[in-house]
């Protein structure tokens, strides 16, 4: 398989997995809005959501003035926000259009009518219970384009390179997503366990998708300890970072059936996993919350550094040449 | 003028399945149909534009649904002669970037040709492997009676367009799969495959095993990408653009997740001048540098060879049946037009007292461009072509305006005849030969002549009939 081509179905995925995280931050967002709050606190709560996207720099007002329709704008519409919910479903169809032909048309046709239908798109249409619906159809792209992928394409290297990008994208949105906690002021008279701060680690949970699934698991109401173990150590849970860390361990494994070689990238990803595993949640809050976060997205990072430099993405300088593997 | 369907004794006998056809369906069911064709095309993604900000990027060519029959006789005739023409073609660029026997013959001016600006001389001495040069060649055919087929003009660069063949039968017998059942329409799917084997055929002498084929395209921006992207889909080899390649050891690589790979025969869908900045352009960003060197020393074949547009420019197309007299001792299948050439004086002033009843072309034109139909110009329109004629004579051919056949085509207002054309793809290795079929375009417009894409032409299904 060309290095390009690899390089574009992970980027491909990559966009795909972006736009449905940045439309779960934005959920996030919009659930907190129904939990009462003092107006501070309720502006730091949109400012949050501009961080925890990584937009902060590009968002294009003072942050503390941030409102749900400025970071609703910036976050889905502004093309010059390249994580933006526009940019990336445009940035997923170009890279599928460049290797039209190592994908099916299942995959094509998800890929290309979601940019379609977003192009047609206005921020009028997002006001109101729009937003919410917008918020849903954003997913629902998501989850159409993983089908294709699951149930047409192919299981071969190319696929490798797609679910990577999937679970690259997916570790470093949970984190965010978990960090958005650290980044939302409490009103000066709630306390930390209290009612505001409870309503807010539900909400996060709620835009993981995972509410329900935390009540199977834990039978007990929301505590940060549990959120923080369900969204970070869980084995369970499909978007924990532990998780995420384990198909981009299997993904890295299968590729080796392909390329014979192993390369940085496979023993970084070990190293992650081996250090979620030596964790537990203690140990995590002792660490500090926002710096575990901060070191994990770090080292999601450098990961994606690493596997681009063991596939030759961006045309860099050719590896030795080796006789072709049957 | 001749009508392929019909003449007055009725519907001629090739005719009959469309005509029953059509008869049972009925027209307003058709153009129902139509739009259904439409949608699979756009879901396919078949399109063709300038991709880039401003157009529409999704404009399909339009699909007429009403196929276009060839007789199993007729078709013999267009595949020999086709054939032969591809042959002709490519011994007369063995000869002129090789011994030049035509010319020490007299049967083609030597500075019409080494000074012709699609002539390329850093090709002078090289002979690809089996002496082929222009391996896909696309003769354009036009038709004026019942055996009156021409030759409009031939393409050995890249001629494109292949991909519509295959994909209006795909669209087509989905749609109408009793049409296809009982095997009377010739299968036209059999093209990747033979394209394929052609190019494993032309293989540098040095590739040991199965050869590593590849097709490069200029990217996804170009218009024909789709057309890049199906074939390497249908021929089962890598889609490459310049960037995935290089040069090292007087052999061409690709970069690929296990490491390099060498390619021993590319298939370039770009153009010559674009082909390696090393040797060509230099502002080149779509080729590879070092690659014209490694062709000439034999470690890739290039598909087609450059410097091919030399036996397709429209001054050199006139001497080509002496062409296949010369090289093939034979008479030509199919015919040329019959062109006046203003390089030539007595020629130049028959053109210019007949304007309004000639077609003139720019001889480096194309598409379609910056030509006079005289029949339908103004004398003021004919006044200013004359004007560019008497500044460059050298730069002009015309040719009488033939009375093009036309085919019943769907229109709103139910079958209407249109003017169309023909291109058979020609393919060459070790052998010549072509699939039952070609793509056939049509001028939409009533009584246009223009086929072209760009300029409002559309596409049919092109049936040839098993005997």
């Amino acid at each position: 398989m060309l290095s390009r081509v690899a390089e574009s179905l992970f980027w491909m995925s990559r966009y795909v997995e972006r736009a449905e995280n940045v439309a779960r931050l934005l959920d996030a967002g919009r659930r907190m809005m129904t939990v009462p709050t003092s107006a501070e606190a309720r502006s730091a709560e949109w400012s949050s959501i501009v961080i925890a996207a990584g937009c902060s720099e590009t968002f294009p007002d003072p942050l503390e003035t941030a409102t749900q329709r400025s970071v609703a704008q910036h976050l889905v519409f502004d093309p010059e926000n390249p994580s933006s919910i526009r940019s990336s479903l445009h940035a997923a169809r170009e890279n599928a259009r460049a290797v039209r032909q190592a994908i099916t048309s299942d995959v094509w046709a998800a890929v290309n009518e979601s940019w379609i239908d977003m192009r047609a798109r206005s921020p009028a249409s997002i006001v109101g219970g729009g937003f919410a619906q917008f918020l849903d159809w954003t997913k629902t792209q998501g989850q159409r384009f993983r089908g294709g992928i699951e149930n047409t394409l192919l299981r071969d290297a190319g696929y490798n390179f797609i679910r990577l990008g999937q679970y690259v994208e997916r570790l470093d949105a949970t984190a965010r997503l978990l960090d958005v906690k650290y980044h939302v002021l409490l009103p000066a008279h709630a306390q930390v366990g209290g009612v505001i701060d409870e309503g807010q680690w539900l909400q996060i949970l709620r835009a993981a998708n995972s509410a329900r699934a935390y009540r199977h698991v834990y039978r007990a109401p929301v505590s940060p300890n549990r959120v923080v173990h369900f969204l970070v150590l869980s084995q369970l849970s499909p978007r924990s970072l532990r998780n995420s860390a384990n198909m981009i361990v299997r993904h890295l494994d299968l590729l080796k059936a392909y390329t014979d070689r192993s390369e940085a990238c496979h023993f970084k990803a070990y190293a992650m996993v081996a250090r979620l595993d030596d964790m537990s949640v203690e140990d995590i809050f002792q660490f500090g919350l926002h710096e575990f976060l901060t070191e994990r997205i770090q080292e999601n990072n450098l990961l994606a550094m690493a596997i681009a430099d063991a596939y030759g993405f961006g045309g860099r300088e050719p590896a030795p040449v080796r006789t072709q593997e049957a | 003028m001749y009508s392929e369907m019909s003449d007055e004794g009725g519907t001629r006998p090739e005719y009959a399945r469309v005509a029953a056809w059509i008869d049972e369906i009925g027209v307003e069911a058709l153009l129902a149909r139509r739009a259904e064709a439409e949608a699979l095309f756009r879901k396919v993604g078949i399109t063709f534009a300038v991709y880039g900000e401003g157009g529409d990027p999704d404009r399909l060519i339009p699909f007429d649904i009403v196929p276009r029959v060839f007789s199993a006789d007729e078709w013999d005739m267009i595949d020999r002669g086709s054939v032969q023409r591809a042959k002709a073609l490519n011994a007369f660029l063995r000869d002129v970037y090789g011994p030049g026997e035509i010319f020490a013959a007299g049967i083609v001016p030597r500075d019409l040709v080494l000074e012709n600006e699609a002539y390329l001389p850093a090709m002078q001495g090289v002979t690809p492997p089996g002496g082929v040069f222009s391996h896909i060649t696309g003769v354009d055919l036009v038709r004026c009676g019942p055996d009156a087929f021409y030759v409009l003009e031939d393409n050995c660069r890249t001629p494109s367009g292949v991909s519509y063949v295959l994909e209006n039968r795909e669209v087509l017998s989905r749609m109408f799969p009793a049409l296809f059942a009982d095997g009377t329409v010739r299968p036209v799917d059999g093209y990747p495959e033979m394209l394929a084997q052609a190019m494993a055929e032309v293989a540098p002498a040095d590739c040991d095993g199965q050869p590593n084929m590849a097709i490069l395209t200029p990217g996804h921006f170009n218009s024909a990408y789709y057309e890049h992207s199906f074939l390497a889909d249908q021929m089962g080899i890598d889609l490459v653009e310049g960037r995935d390649l290089f040069v090292r050891d007087g052999k061409l690589w690709q970069r690929t997740i296990h490491g390099a790979e060498r390619v021993d025969v590319l298939y370039r869908r770009i153009d010559d001048d674009f082909l390696d900045p090393e040797a060509f352009r230099p502002d080149s960003m779509l080729g590879v540098p070092g690659i014209f060197d490694v062709y000439k020393r034999g470690g890739v074949t290039l598909v087609n060879a450059p410097g091919t547009g030399v036996a397709d420019d429209k001054a050199v197309y006139v001497y080509v049946p002496e062409m296949i007299r010369f090289y093939l001792g034979e008479e030509p299948i199919l015919p040329n037009v019959p062109t006046w050439r203003c390089s030539e004086a007595d020629d130049c002033q028959y053109v210019l007292e007949h304007l309004a009843e000639l077609v003139v072309k720019e001889v480096h034109g194309s598409g379609g461009y910056g030509m006079i139909i005289g029949p339908k110009s103004s004398a003021a329109e004919r006044e200013a072509y004359a004007a560019r004629i008497r500044e460059h004579p050298a730069g002009f051919i015309a040719q009488p305006t033939l009375e093009l056949s036309t085919a019943p085509t769907l229109s709103e207002a139910g079958l209407v005849e249109r003017h169309v054309d023909l291109r058979p793809y020609v393919i060459s290795g070790e052998t010549t030969r072509l699939i039952p079929g070609g793509l056939t375009r049509v001028a939409l417009r009533e009584g246009s002549l223009v086929v072209n894409s760009s300029q409002g032409g559309g596409v049919k299904d092109t049936w040839v009939l098993a005997r």
